[in-house]
Formats: structure tokens, sequence, C-alpha cells
């Protein structure tokens, strides 16, 4: 998951964005404008979040939207806070061999 | 002003130029209504959310915790998604998690850049309806670049007719130095202060002052002094020299 997450700047701007502005709600092209980006260069990393479900798609009339997921969000977080304490746990016991 | 506030389920318009206060207006009747029990849901299309949160907490609104207390929403989105009647609804999701009472749309003139002049009216509209049906009060707001000179009007499609309330909020320069009057230009079923009055952006919101009273043309954004208001400072200047 992590990789996923740190697979290239627009990941990271595209989460950004959504963590600041939980209460974002547009289309791909739109969302794209808002980060100074096409919406054909953000397509595939989009596609990534929606695949790990911290962001999801839904139709409003002709046009699909994206939102992030708040639940799902919190659980990702909580994943990542974990796997960080674990490493930090591992960098203390590789400290003590010094 | 307004004789016991706005009115259950009714349609308020905000209409102002840029920094005048329009967008600390909206935020102060969502956050009033949360604290009357009534949740609310702001919806922008141009302003991040980040930047509304920030500004809020300069005045002492803290919006992520009300949203978290399921009290209040941010819908950041485009425009021609919140006309979409189609399916479901941009709102549905909002209107499930809070059932608000209350919606602010910053601005309704950003839905002119979206459809045809002719279709402004009608579409607005048809929002208006569809919020009135829901039971919930509605405040719009709208940029409004030239409300000066003799002809008042605060939108040129007609919107003024469709809103049960008018709020006029303007930069007036006295002195030189810019000051802020807001006046309520209309309201249906209620009656309201007619004069305008001063208001200031202090650090826990809007506040209300005295009207203009020595002055006339305020409206214009370049007031002069009545004629008495002028005579009595050329008889103190009088008065001054003589000391």
């Amino acid at each position: 998951m992590l990789e996923t997450l740190l697979a290239s700047e627009t990941t990271g701007d595209l989460l950004v964005l959504f963590h600041r502005n939980p209460g974002l709600i547009d289309t791909l092209d739109s969302i794209a404008r808002r980060i100074g980006r096409t919406g054909n260069a953000i397509e595939e990393d989009v596609r990534s979040l929606v695949n790990l479900g911290i962001l999801k798609t839904k139709r409003i009339g002709r046009s699909e939207v994206l939102l992030l997921d708040r639940a799902r969000d919190r659980e990702v977080l909580d994943t990542i806070a974990k796997h960080l304490r674990n490493l930090e746990g591992v960098e203390k016991i590789d400290n003590t061999k010094f | 002003m307004l004789h016991g506030g706005f009115m259950e389920g009714d349609t308020v318009m905000v209409a102002g130029s840029a920094g005048c206060g329009k967008t600390t207006l909206a935020l102060q009747y969502l956050v009033n209504g949360v604290k009357l029990g009534e949740p609310g849901v702001y919806v922008t299309f141009e302003e991040m959310p980040d930047q509304i949160y920030r500004d809020a907490k300069n005045l002492g609104w803290d919006l992520r915790k009300l949203e978290e207390e399921n009290k209040f929403r941010i819908l950041c989105t485009s425009p021609n998604l919140l006309l979409e009647s189609e399916g479901e609804s941009l709102l549905d999701e909002s209107l499930h998690d809070i059932q608000p009472r209350r919606i602010v749309v910053d601005s309704l003139s950003h839905l002119a850049m979206f459809v045809k002049e002719s279709e402004l009216r009608r579409e607005a509209y048809r929002l208006i309806m569809h919020l009135k049906t829901k039971g919930i009060s509605s405040l719009l707001v709208w940029e409004s670049p030239q409300m000066a000179g003799g002809s008042f009007s605060v939108t040129e499609v007609g919107l003024s007719f469709l809103v049960d309330c008018i709020v006029a909020l303007k930069p007036v320069e006295i002195e030189s130095s810019l000051r802020k009057a807001l006046v309520v230009l209309k309201m249906r079923g209620s009656d309201h202060d007619k004069r305008l009055r001063e208001f200031q952006i202090t650090s826990t919101g809007i506040k209300i002052e005295s009207a203009f009273a020595n002055y006339e043309g305020v409206i214009t954004g370049s007031p002069r002094k009545v004629a008495s208001e002028k005579f009595m400072d050329l008889f103190r200047g009088a008065a001054e020299k003589r000391k």
C-alpha cells in the first residue's frame, strides 16, 4: 500500500489535496485543475487511489465524480501509522547493536 | 435589522463586491445555525475548504470540529454538478449524514459561467425550489461588482425576484478611508430596517454598527455629508479660529 501512496508526486499531491479538503467532490478534470494538472496526467494515480479505496467514485447525473472515502481513509492512515511505529521499533533495536 | 432574523425556509441573497465580507457573513449564518441546533452545509465552487477552515478559525469558528460532530459540512465542487438533475444529487450524502437546516452556496455567480444567461434564472429557480422542498433555508452569495449609481440593480438576470430576502454589502469611501455598509433591500413577509448600517469584521465575526446618519449618497460609494452636518463643520471651524 505504501508503495502505491509513494508511487509518484501526483499521487502525493492528490492525497494532500483530499486530506486538506475532505469535502471535495468533483470530476477528474476539475480535480486535476485544482492541483494544476490535466485530467490525462492524473488518471492513473486516481485509479490507484480508487483501487486502494481511499477515493471513491459516484455518478452525479451525466458526470462521474471523485470523493474521499473518509472511513477508508482513516483505516489507511491507521495502517500507515502502525507501520511507521513498527519501523521506529526496528530502528531502535538496530541502534542498540552499536 | 431583520426584526427577528431570516425566516425559516427562506432564500436569502447576499450581494456585494469582492472583499466586502460576503463569505464571512455566510459562514456566520451557518455557525449561528449550528448554535441553534440547525446543521449547515457550505457549498464552495472556487475557494478551497482548507482556506475556509483557516479563515474561519481566525474568527473563532472551528469548522473541522463541527464537521467531526456531524453539524457542518463543506462541499467543494463545480457549479455544473450542483445543477445536475438526473439521478443522485450532489447534496444527497450531506443531506443524509447531517440533515442540514441551512445551506450556503458561494457563489451563485459561478453558475452563470456554466449556463446560458437566458437559462440562469430557470436553473437558479430549480435549485432554490429543490432546497425549499426539503425545508432548507438557503443563503446564496452573489458577486456584484457594479452596485453604484442611481439604478441599484443587484443582478442583471432577474435573480432578485426569485429570492425572499436581499442583503447588500458595499464598501464606502468616507474621509479617505474605506468602510463597509450593509442594507436589507428586500424581505418578504416581514418588516426590516431600511437604513444603511455600517458593519465591521471583528475577531468574532460581523458586527453591525450604527446607521450612516450624517451622510447621503452612501449607496453610490462616495457619500457626502448632509447639508446640516456641513454647516455644523463650518460652525465648528469658525469657533476654533476664534479661539
